[in-house]
This record gives C-alpha cells, sequence and structure tokens, in this order.
C-alpha cells in the first residue's frame, strides 16, 4: 500500500456526535446504542489504523513476520521472568525506541499502550501496597491499628511497580507486532508457534468475516437509533432489542457459514486446508533475531546480578 | 475477566496453555466428526460471532452498560465443543490484533473462558432442560441459568489463578513478583463482582437469546438440538422414578456407616461439651444452653452408640447402626400397613 492508498486521517477520528463523554454540549451517558455503534466503529478505526503502520517502512516492517513473531515471543516470556523494576524500565525504553525506529508517532504509542490496562492496574494494585495485604518493612507508617504499626511497605510498593512496568512491556511488545505486521502475514507467522494449519485458516477466516458481521451489527444499530426519538431509556425493551438483536445476527452468521462452505466447495475445497506461507528468511532477519536473543539475555543477566 | 500479560507468571500460563492442548485437539477432533468439512466456516463465523458477542452493551438499571462474554450462548447453540474452539478463536483475535487480554496469558485465558465456562455452563443446561422441548420456557431459563454459572465458573478460575501467584512467585523478602493479592482477597473480590452483577448479565443475555431463537427462528436452535421434541405436545410421556432408587440410595448410605468409626472426636460435641476445642477459633465460651442440656437424658438403649461402659465400641456402634435401621423400616412399614389397612375398611 503507498501513501495515496492510506486511510484518510479524518476517517480515523472518533466521530464528535458520537462521543459519549460529551466532548461537545452537555455531559451525558450514552445509551448502549450508541456504546455499541462507537465500540464497532473503534474496533474498525483500530484496524485501519494498524493497516497503515504496518505498510510504512520501518526497522519493524522490515523484518519477517514469522522471525518477529518467536522473537516478540520471547521477549515476552524474557519480561514475564525479570524480577526487578530497573530491568523493566530498561525494556520499556527499548520498546519505545523501537516504536520511533518503526516510524510510529510516540505520543501514539504511549497512549495506545498506557490508555486503560496498565493504569487500570495500577489502580486495582493500589490496595496491595498497604501493610494489609503485603506485609513487610513499613517505609511510609500511616499510624497505627490495634497496636500494630501500618502504612506501606516496601514489598507491596516495589510489587505494584513490578506488575504496572511489566504489563506496560508485555503490552507494548505486542502492539508494536500488531502495528508493524500485515495482519495476513500475522497470521502466516503463526505456524512458526506450532500452531495447527487448520486454526490459522479459521483464525483467519473469523476475522475476515469479522468485519463483514460488525457492519451487519452496526446496521441494526443505527437502524435502532434512527427510529428512537429522543434517548433510549427503558431498560427491558433495550435488553429485549439486545437479546433479538444478538439472535438475528447468529441467524445471519450461520446463513453466511453455509454460503462460505458452498462457495468453498464449488471452488475445490475439499477439507484439506492451506495457508498463506510467509517470506524467506534473510540475513538482515537473522541479524534481528541475534540481537532480540542477546537482548533477552542481558535483560536476564542484568536481572540475576541486581539479587534473586 | 481478559487476563493480560503481566499479571500471571510464565509457568502459570505453561501449564495453563498445556492444559488446553488436549482440549483443543478432543474438541477439533469431535466437531471435525459432527460437521465433515463444513467445520472450517462454521468455526471461523462462530468465532466471528463470538468476538461480536462481546461487543454487544447490554442497559442496566442505574444508565450504564455492561456486556457479557457470550461462551455459554455459543455452546448452546453450536454445541460445547465448537464453543471450546470458536471461543478459543475469537480470544486469539482479541490478544493478538486489539490487545485485549495477553499473548502469554492466552492459554489461561482459554483455559477459564474457552473451556472451563462453556463446559460447565452447558452442563448446567442439559441438566436444568432435560426432559423439555425445544419451545419450552424451562429450556431459556436453564440457558440462563446455564450462563450463570458458566460465568462464575469462570470467575472462580481466574481468582484462583491470580490468588495463587504471591504464594508460589515472591522475592526472598516477600515481595510478590506477579499478581500480588492472596486467595482470600481474589475470591471474595472477584466473586462478589461476578456473582451479583456479571453473572446476571450473562443469564438475561444467554436466555434472551435463547428465547428469542424459541419465539423466531425454532430452526436454528435445531443445530445442536436434532433429537429434542419441538413442542411440549410432542413429548414422550415422562417416565416415572421408581421409588427403588430410593431403596438403593438409603442402602449404600447404610453400608457406609463404619466410615463413622474412623471419624475422630465427638460430633460438635453433642454429649461432651469440653472436647470442643473453642480456643482455636478464639472462642472462649460453651453456650449456657449446650452445656445444660448436654447430661439432660442418659436412659437409652445404646447411650453414645454403643454398649453400657463402653465394651466393645466398634460392635456397639454397629449393632446400634442395624438397630436404628431396623427400628425406622419398621416404623415406616407400619406406617404404610396402617394406611393401606385404613383405605380398605374405609372402601369396604
Amino acid at each position: 500500500m503507498t501513501a495515496t492508498t492510506a486511510t484518510p486521517a479524518w476517517l480515523l477520528q472518533p466521530e464528535l456526535g458520537l462521543c459519549p463523554c460529551g466532548c461537545i454540549g452537555k455531559r451525558r451517558k450514552g445509551s448502549f446504542v450508541e456504546k455499541t455503534i462507537g465500540g464497532g466503529a473503534a474496533l474498525m478505526r483500530q484496524a485501519l489504523f494498524s493497516d497503515d503502520t504496518a505498510s510504512a517502512h520501518g526497522l519493524l516492517q522490515r523484518v519477517e513476520p514469522r522471525v518477529k513473531l518467536a522473537t516478540v515471543f520471547g521477549l515476552l516470556i524474557a519480561a514475564a521472568l525479570v524480577r526487578h523494576v530497573p530491568v523493566l524500565l530498561a525494556m520499556y525504553a527499548a520498546t519505545l525506541m523501537l516504536a520511533v525506529a518503526s516510524g510510529l508517532s510516540l505520543s501514539f504509542f504511549v497512549k495506545r499502550v498506557w490508555l486503560f490496562i496498565p493504569i487500570f492496574t495500577g489502580i486495582v494494585v493500589l490496595p496491595a501496597t498497604f501493610s494489609f495485604i503485603t506485609p513487610g518493612h513499613v517505609v511510609v507508617p500511616l499510624g497505627t491499628w490495634f497496636g500494630h504499626h501500618v502504612g506501606l511497605t516496601s514489598q507491596g510498593l516495589t510489587a505494584a511497580a513490578l506488575i504496572v512496568t511489566r504489563v506496560a512491556v508485555s503490552i507494548s511488545l505486542v502492539v508494536l507486532l500488531t502495528l508493524t505486521t500485515p495482519w495476513n502475514r500475522l497470521l502466516g507467522a503463526l505456524r512458526a508457534l506450532f500452531v495447527p494449519r487448520m486454526f490459522v485458516l479459521v483464525l483467519g477466516m473469523a476475522y475476515r468475516y469479522l468485519f463483514h458481521l460488525l457492519t451487519t451489527v452496526t446496521d441494526m444499530y443505527t437502524a435502532r437509533k434512527a427510529r428512537t426519538v429522543g434517548t433510549d431509556v427503558d431498560v427491558t425493551s433495550g435488553r429485549r432489542f439486545v437479546a433479538a438483536s444478538a439472535g438475528a445476527l447468529f441467524g445471519k452468521s450461520h446463513a453466511l457459514a453455509e454460503e462460505v462452505h458452498m462457495a468453498m466447495v464449488s471452488r475445490g475445497y475439499t477439507g484439506e486446508v492451506r495457508t498463506l506461507e510467509p517470506a524467506r528468511v534473510g540475513p538482515r532477519d537473522v541479524l534481528w533475531a541475534v540481537a532480540c536473543v542477546a537482548a533477552a539475555f542481558v535483560a536476564l543477566g542484568g536481572d540475576r546480578a541486581l539479587g534473586r | 475477566m481478559h487476563i493480560p500479560d503481566g499479571y500471571l507468571s510464565p509457568e502459570t500460563c505453561g501449564t495453563l496453555g498445556a492444559a488446553m492442548v488436549p482440549v483443543w485437539t478432543v474438541a477439533a477432533r469431535r466437531v471435525r466428526k459432527v460437521v465433515k468439512s463444513r467445520y472450517v466456516p462454521l468455526l471461523a463465523v462462530g468465532a466471528a460471532y463470538c468476538f461480536l458477542i462481546m461487543m454487544f452493551n447490554i442497559p442496566i438499571p442505574d444508565g450504564t452498560t455492561a456486556h457479557a462474554a457470550g461462551a455459554v450462548l455459543v455452546a448452546v447453540l453450536l454445541g460445547p465443543e465448537a464453543a471450546v474452539i470458536a471461543v478459543s478463536v475469537a480470544l486469539a483475535i482479541q490478544a493478538l490484533f486489539f490487545g485485549d487480554g495477553g499473548v502469554l496469558a492466552f492459554g489461561a485465558n482459554a483455559f477459564n473462558m474457552a473451556f472451563v465456562m462453556p463446559l460447565t455452563g452447558y452442563a448446567v443446561y442439559r441438566l436444568v432442560s432435560r426432559g423439555t422441548s425445544l419451545t419450552s420456557r424451562r429450556r431459556a431459563l436453564a440457558a440462563g441459568l446455564g450462563g450463570y454459572v458458566g460465568l462464575n465458573a469462570a470467575a472462580l478460575c481466574a481468582a484462583i489463578e491470580f490468588g495463587l501467584q504471591p504464594t508460589l512467585f515472591h522475592r526472598a523478602d516477600g515481595t510478590p513478583l506477579y499478581a500480588p493479592f492472596h486467595l482470600s482477597h481474589t475470591i471474595p473480590a472477584m466473586m462478589l463482582a461476578h456473582l451479583l452483577v456479571a453473572g446476571v448479565i450473562e443469564a438475561v443475555l444467554t436466555a434472551g437469546v435463547v428465547s428469542y431463537l424459541q419465539r423466531a427462528n425454532v430452526p436454528l436452535l435445531r443445530i445442536n438440538h436434532k433429537a429434542v421434541a419441538e413442542s411440549d405436545d410432542d413429548l414422550p410421556p415422562p417416565t416415572r422414578l421408581r421409588w427403588r432408587w430410593a431403596v438403593v440410595g438409603l442402602g449404600v448410605m447404610a453400608l457406609l456407616t463404619p466410615l463413622g468409626l474412623i471419624a475422630p472426636g465427638t460430633a460438635f460435641g453433642e454429649d461432651a461439651p469440653q472436647d470442643l476445642d473453642l480456643r482455636k477459633y478464639h472462642l472462649d465460651a460453651v453456650p449456657e444452653g449446650l452445656r445444660r442440656y448436654a447430661g439432660f437424658w442418659h436412659h437409652t438403649l445404646f447411650d453414645g452408640y454403643g454398649f453400657r461402659n463402653d465394651a466393645n465400641p466398634t460392635v456397639g456402634y454397629l449393632v446400634s447402626a442395624f438397630v436404628g435401621i431396623a427400628v425406622i423400616v419398621l416404623a415406616i412399614a407400619a406406617f404404610f400397613g396402617l394406611r393401606r389397612l385404613v383405605r380398605r375398611v374405609s372402601s369396604a
């Protein structure tokens, strides 16, 4: 894909009228209809955006997908085995550098990684910093409770920092992989992780028909929105509509599966599964793999040097 | 309930992933046997459907919305084996392309949501909907109950996985390396949310879709219910449960009576309150009533399930069991004999 066929910027913008936080006008809660339409649009936006970034010319885009998937998987395991926050921070800095080298906007990359999951994790692990949950050496005393000294413990704070940085590094690695690899190439690369061919085929078709069925859902909900005057507040009728639309979607999905099957058979499908085989592994890919293995060993070695 | 990477140790993820391999193999083989070459598009579209079900926002009374997981619904519609594969594929797409749920944690997520959830939910659904027609109300309710139980079983598994982390994986100074909360925190926190809110939403959606298909599109329910009668009129007459089964159950229990011989201590300190080790529970008082009535009546044939002065305790225990059973059987026989006599007299 060249720059002229890239998705225009206005299509990747969240639609103002659908924004449930009410950035224009009065703040109000979005109804379930608007939220579902918004969710569908966000999904589409994310997929379109990945397609664009994957076709850019950056460092990671040039690495062969099989090698990239295997190395990212290895780095994920290394990040999971690391036991010290400074090592995880160094790994996070390395993912930021990789993002820049792959032509991704840094602010976008940071936002995409941190928004929601690591921040959510931080809130969830907050109680674990107290001595009630993680006993240990109290560093920030908060008084006494029935004769026990309570406060924030060094163990609790380290545990919270560990999990937040670990989650951030893991998500950064996966986002890097997703944003720099076209989805069909990524699926073919799954064969490198010994995923059976049948699963790869099912996964690819599921991804393809996901967007087809998503259009159906968006149509149903847009029609509902068009028929509704004012706000949709009745919970019971709302639930009936959700159940009915999910049931109708199942009918359409099943009909689609039948049609797809007939189309496959008429094109000579006999039950034997073929998938797109990835390209050859070149010297650049070997270099990348060696660099990743070395990085993983440096991370784990540095971690060991900091103590158990 | 999608567990991101970093919450679980790689050991946990590896174990659960390895546990899923035979599940996937068996499920794939069974689906292939039933639907032949049609399985690829069926599973692919089923997986896409699963993915989209998780996107449906369901209104809940306070004006906000929530979403369901849908695994039990897919199990009811396409069968449990197809649900295992379809939900796994949907989870893989979410993890790989949309960053929802971890890539390393994929095995754990699949174990909770693609294995435990559809299978327990489907088992409950089968049990409750047994003997009902395809369009009966109980079948829709059974699907809802299946969704509720399935989601909570999955949440319990996730809570146990989280809760085991600080016990199994920590530094020498006690710093937890992964999720920091213990089982005593994770289980109440996860179960409260899922038993009260998420489970109810799952039940509403699952029952709602089944009841919609019962009204609007019964042939779609036929996909996984080939031999079920369509309406209540087509049902075969119900087979009555024979009373002999009750006797079999009671007989098994009677045969198990010697188990009481190996149990240590007394039952709840019923005749010796001092045997209750209340200190263990930080209690230091025997209830007044228990103290007063413990020695109230000792004029029985087999005091304390044995002979007088505890001679031959084993024989005494068994004899008292036999005598007890015999007395109860005689009492029941006397009741039915008397009833028959009364009926005969009144009809004559």
